[in-house]
């Protein structure tokens, strides 16, 4: 018999597995698009919504929804995969990836169901959402926001102008998370331009900093289940990952950061990931 | 102009390069002037550095994904005497840096070259995030600043080579795969300020720049088999503008079509009427992309929803024979 907690952690990895396999789908009916992190990210993103998030998928714009923005919005394939699997969009739309007029484009679009903001510009969506974490205070709700960020992305100053105003507002409802796959478009990060030490520097900026496997489902839930962390600091789950995690060619290389998806790479990649148990 | 810039063996390679051109040339460059550096922004693919990096390693600097920063790092560099040229995409490199650009580089008339790959609507489906369609009205209205919208790959080689002789900021808008046809002569040698005549009408005239220079081309032929004598400027500076070139066309032709892959606001076609207002009213039609933010889609779809053709440059030039 599996433990409750067993069971939960296999549904994940099975949404995460249909994610990636979702991801590929896009990209292909696309004839391109950005594996690498968008794979990085499936773990993560199947454990915030099939298992953190309170959302109504068939209510998306419920106004006491958990926010989750993907301010790494290059990542969108992933974004699309598990609104479509959570019943936000229709499944039918994954092979609208790209395509003329469609609302899921290469970068989330805020006017698709369950998009909370139009992002693809690196270093918008923290400080959005800690304008939305202090609506959310101003209010008196409840809901918690979350905000996605890539590693290359922390490049952007204006990261850090919102990490120092979060903290400043103590604005515990809101949580970063990093996918720190380590890998840029033009290269490995600690060779453009590091990011390290990325703990002390959140630490510094007066944060609550959880490192995790970002693959590891179990640590997953439980940087999540154990959020916030301090009561008067926004946290940041430091997630260590895989870029193009699940796919062997596609892994730890900017080669695979955004790349063409010709039949044979699509058959390779599918192949390697496995169908559902 | 240099010896190298008509170099055949170059000329052959940066016609194959397409958006490549632009940092192609800055490392040709780089190989006889000392002072020439090169500024990434995670952008070594996007814009032809690879070579650069392999041939001056200690003269590529990577600034990371972080535009303000690297702007402010190219006027810092251009105080010292050295050459720096910015390599980003066209809607990060404008738009997210614009004040750094606008004190740091225009005001303090820094000698800082940006190259902007990726224009327009070069990243279709990238969606309205990746769009550049606001960035030659920005670039325009900074004083110090010179304009350019290279048509083609060899053009953009010749212009950003061109910079050489300019001792402020300048910007070189650069499109995408150039997969058009090629409208630069091999041995053309275009001259920043002076518009290129490609075709020498004297009925109507269309002045365009960058992708839609084709375009207007392709219009012109159409328009002929009508007896329609249509004059072609290649506008590849926006700013400085060709004044004798607009006058000329506002004088000796019915009218004047603007066509170029960019907002109707402050743009090319903004320019040209600024000026023919004041000095020489003549009737004008403008062919750009319309005051809304534009669908995802392919490039070609998308320019052509919003009438970003031939087709529409076409029906312009017919209104304005009537
Ligand atoms: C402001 C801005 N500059 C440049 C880009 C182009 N760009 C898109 S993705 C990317 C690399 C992102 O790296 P990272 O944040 O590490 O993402 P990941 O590895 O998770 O895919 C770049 C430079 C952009 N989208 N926005």
């Amino acid at each position: 018999m599996l433990t409750n907690r067993e069971a939960t952690l296999d549904e994940l990895r099975a949404h995460a597995l249909q994610i990636r396999r979702n991801v590929w789908r896009a990209l292909h009916a696309a004839g391109s698009g950005h594996m690498g992190g968008s794979l990085s990210a499936a773990d993560i993103l199947a454990a915030l919504y099939f298992h953190h998030l309170r959302l109504r998928p068939s209510e998306p714009d419920w106004a006491d929804r958990d926010r989750f923005i993907l301010s790494k919005g290059h990542a969108n394939a992933a974004l699309g995969a598990v609104l479509a699997q959570a019943g936000f969009i229709d499944d039918a739309v994954l092979d609208q990836f790209y395509a003329y007029e469609s609302l899921f484009g290469m970068h989330p679009d805020i006017k698709m169901a369950g998009v909370e903001m139009s992002t693809g510009g690196l270093g918008h969506g923290l400080s959005i959402g800690l304008g939305v974490a202090l609506g959310a205070r101003l209010q008196n709700k409840g809901f918690r926001t979350i905000v996605m960020l890539g590693d290359g992305e922390l490049q952007e100053g204006s990261n850090w102008e919102a990490a120092m105003a979060a903290s400043h507002q103590k604005a515990a409802n809101l949580t970063a998370i990093l996918d720190y796959n380590k890998v840029q478009q033009s290269g490995h990060v600690s060779e453009m331009l590091t990011l390290e030490p990325a703990p002390d520097k959140w630490r510094a900026f007066g944060w609550a900093v959880r490192e995790i496997d970002g693959h590891d489902m179990d640590q997953i839930i439980s940087a999540l289940d154990e959020l916030p962390y301090v009561e008067d600091k926004p946290s940041i789950i430091i997630a260590h990952t895989v870029k193009g995690k699940g796919v062997s060619f596609a892994e730890d290389t900017h080669l695979w950061h955004n790349n063409m998806v010709p039949d044979e790479v699509f058959e390779k990649a599918m192949a390697e990931l496995g169908e559902p148990a | 102009m240099s010896a190298a810039s008509t170099n055949p063996e170059w000329v052959a390679k940066v016609q194959n390069q397409s958006r490549l051109s632009f940092g192609l040339a800055v490392t040709d460059m780089a190989a006889r002037d000392d002072r020439v550096v090169a500024i990434s922004a995670d952008t070594l693919d996007l814009i032809g550095l690879r070579e650069m990096v392999a041939a001056a390693p200690e003269r590529v600097i990577e600034a990371g994904i972080a535009e303000q920063n690297a702007m402010g790092m190219a006027s810092g560099l251009a105080t010292t005497g050295m050459r720096p040229y910015l390599c980003g995409y066209a809607p990060f490199i404008t738009a997210r840096s614009m004040e750094q650009l606008r004190n740091d580089v225009a005001y303090a008339n820094q000698r800082v070259v940006i190259g902007a790959a990726c224009s327009g609507i070069v990243l279709g489906v990238s969606g309205g995030t990746h769009h550049a369609l606001e960035d030659i009205a920005l670039m325009r209205s900074l004083p110090n600043m010179t304009v350019m919208v290279p048509a083609d790959a060899l053009e953009a080689w010749h212009l950003t080579q061109a910079t050489e002789t300019l001792d402020g900021p300048s910007y070189v808008r650069i499109g995408g795969k150039f997969d058009e046809p090629a409208v630069t002569a091999v041995d053309a040698s275009p001259t920043i300020g002076k518009a290129t005549t490609l075709r020498r009408g004297t009925d109507v005239t269309v002045i365009a720049c960058g992708c839609m220079v084709v375009e207007a081309l392709a219009a012109a032929d159409e328009l002929a088999s009508e007896g329609i004598g249509v004059r072609v400027l290649n506008m590849h500076t926006i700013k400085p503008l060709d004044r004798d070139a607009v006058l000329a066309a506002a004088a000796e032709t019915r009218g004047i079509v603007a066509a170029e892959e960019h907002h109707l606001t402050g743009g090319l076609g903004g320019a040209i009427a600024e000026l023919v207002a004041e000095e020489h009213p003549t009737r004008m039609r403008f062919v750009g992309m319309p005051d809304t933010f534009a669908t995802v889609g392919p490039t070609r779809k998308v320019r052509e929803k919003y009438g970003m053709s031939a087709a529409n440059i076409a029906v312009k030039c017919r209104e304005l024979m009537g």
